[in-house]
């Protein structure tokens, strides 16, 4: 039999409410349906649907003016309607919901072969960090191709006060790169907590910029966030007189200073070490082993794009440059690229794998690759870390380590394909494209293997 | 709590006579007053008109159900009225007040009861059986048996 769910508030929450659960009851009743309704009033939430109501209900009727936790029926059919209208007609409430389309969420076992269905029913701290990424996505593209325009005017152009190339690096570099990671914790805490939690998310995403987390540090930044305010939001009971104070006054107060200190001090302290350890590291390491300098660079690169252990390795290359030793920046530029190169290569030769969102990204990651804007390759990373970021890190290592052994060099900071260009900026040219190529291929055949498949739109 | 422990024969007006709604309310809180459930009948009033302003306590279906938190009441009451002419009440529906149940609880008075006793009021008056008896009722002690058991 079919099975309808109700949820049931009025502001007052004492007559409306329970009028409308009584009158759904009673038309239910006699429709013969079975129904099952949650009163939020007054003396708070009786007769609560469970995840399991939810999961086996035709239909989802709300009859409220007022907040009642619609984010757990997402993906059901829901109607709407006037609480005063299921006390009047809540017959044609009923019925209206009867007749609605069942919204096919199937709960198939795991080993069944209808992974569409399985992949649709994404749930848990996956479907938060899904959520983060979607916000992401449009701003990594953003800023990323105006950054890629703005080196079309020569790749040191930006420095050039009140130039175009300035304002599109201000744009794309200063502004929408700078936002990336806090739209990425926000919405992952948002996810989770919804309202509330997204103030706190943000401020915890931006310092995890701040102390050089990358992005990582920005999704451990939004699952404490969104984890912290669901807390409070569960767990501070307030007199009614006060409650009010709660989402507006206390989580983002006591949430954002509970997130950010744990990120200053917890997370930063830790990010500080790596960095400093690392540098230590790979300026002891040397430039002896020139392939297994390039190897390692080239990991380091990839693993966190923009984090602590790419920017050891970024700032480490450019040191050397300073020095006169122009491979290793070769070889961090080479190892930087591959990753959204290696992603847009992926999703040309193994669409299955990836979303139809990440599809379109790819053709964006593809210029950003070109224009060594690693950050291209974040999304895809942040939405399957455990898949894409080793596949990208063995990319990477590969081409770093060619790159160091057949000698080629670079005598800039930054650029992509657009230094290529410039006479003697790199040398051994010949060898650096094969590189970077072989790179590429590597990191789109281990994603195509790696990865699972998404859909089969 | 129960209902009936509220409710006393002095609240209970059968075919009462009222013009609007102060006429209505001013003969129940008589009521109350006679039956030694009021302290300060102002005080209570201001708290019934105070809840009337947020929002109408007629909720349809010919149905009112004022009601005020107040130190005007020495002890919780509730008062019923079957009115001989339906009056407006602003209803929710639109459609004029027969029945009325006026509730009346101390500030002090436990917590959650009277709503609890609102609460269950309201979900009976959704079933036209109960409204019917109610609108039936030729005597106190027909009502207290309607009542019974809320």
């Amino acid at each position: 039999m079919k099975k309808i769910l109700a949820v049931t508030a009025c502001p007052t929450g004492i007559a409306h409410t329970y009028m409308a659960a009584e009158a759904l009851t009673q038309a239910a009743a006699q429709k013969n349906v079975e129904i099952k309704v949650e009163t939020r009033g007054a003396v708070g939430v009786e007769n609560a649907l469970t995840a399991e109501d939810i999961a086996g209900a035709h239909a989802i009727i709300i009859a409220a003016e007022t907040e009642v936790e619609e984010s757990r029926f997402a993906g059901r059919a829901v109607l709407k309607v006037a609480i005063g209208e299921a006390i009047k007609d809540p017959g044609k409430v009923i019925d209206a919901a009867m007749n609605m389309e069942t919204v096919k969420v199937q709960n198939m076992e795991p080993g069944t072969n209808n992974k569409e269905a399985q992949k649709k029913q994404v749930t848990g701290p996956y479907k938060h960090l899904m959520t983060g990424v979607s916000y992401m996505l449009p701003i990594v593209v953003a800023g990323g191709l105006l950054i890629a325009v703005s080196f079309i005017f020569g790749i040191e152009a930006f420095k050039e006060q009140g130039t175009l190339a300035e304002a599109l690096m201000t744009i794309g570099g200063g502004t929408a790169f700078a936002l990336m990671v806090p739209i990425l914790a926000g919405f992952i805490s948002f996810s989770i907590a919804e309202k509330p939690g997204l103030a706190p998310g943000l401020i915890g995403g931006m310092l995890a910029s701040k102390i050089g987390a990358g992005f990582l540090g920005g999704i451990i930044a939004g699952f404490l966030a969104g984890y912290v305010v669901q807390f409070m939001k569960e767990n501070i009971k307030l007199p009614k007189n006060f409650a009010g104070l709660v989402p507006i006054l206390i989580i983002p107060f006591i949430g954002s200073a509970i997130v950010g200190l744990l990120m200053i001090y917890v997370i930063g302290t830790p990010v500080k070490m790596i960095m400093d350890g690392l540098s230590a590291w790979l300026t002891n390491l040397g430039t002896a082993n020139a392939a297994f300098l390039g190897l390692i660079l080239g990991a380091m690169m990839a693993f966190d794009m923009g984090g602590p252990v790419n920017k050891a390795a970024y700032t480490f290359a450019i040191g050397l440059l300073g020095t006169g030793f122009y491979g290793p920046i070769a070889a961090v530029m080479a190892a930087g690229m591959t990753p959204p190169l290696g992603l847009w290569l992926a999703t040309l030769i193994a669409p299955k794998k990836f979303s139809v969102e990440e599809r379109e990204a790819g053709k964006a990651a593809g210029v950003l690759g070109i224009s060594f804007i690693t950050e291209g390759a974040i999304p895809f990373a942040a939405s399957d870390p455990f898949r894409v970021i080793p596949s990208i890190m063995v990319g990477s290592a590969v081409t770093g380590a060619l790159s160091m052994a057949l000698g080629a060099t670079l005598k800039a900071p930054h650029g992509g394909i657009f230094v290529l260009l410039i006479p003697n900026a790199v040398g051994n040219l010949g060898m650096y494209v094969i590189s970077l190529v072989i790179g590429t291929v590597v990191t789109a055949l281990l994603l195509s293997v790696v990865k699972k498949n998404k859909t089969t739109a | 709590m129960e209902l009936l422990d509220i409710i006393k024969e002095d609240t209970v007006f059968l075919g009462l006579e009222a013009a609007n709604r102060e006429e209505c309310v001013a003969a129940m809180l008589a009521g109350m007053e006679k039956a030694g459930l009021v302290k300060d009948a102002a005080a209570y009033l201001n708290a019934l008109n105070e809840r009337e302003a947020k929002g109408t306590t007629a909720i349809g279906f010919g149905v009112a159900i004022p009601h005020g938190k107040s130190d005007g009441m020495a002890a919780p009451g509730l008062a019923f009225a079957q009115l001989k002419t339906s009056i407006d009440w602003n209803s929710l529906d639109g459609s004029p007040v027969q029945l009325v149940f006026m509730i009346g609880v101390p500030m002090e008075a436990a917590g959650d009861e009277h709503i609890k006793i609102l609460i269950a009021l309201s979900r009976k008056l959704i079933h036209a059986d109960f409204r019917e008896k109610l609108l039936a009722v030729q005597s106190k002690q027909e009502l207290f048996q309607v009542l019974q058991g809320i």
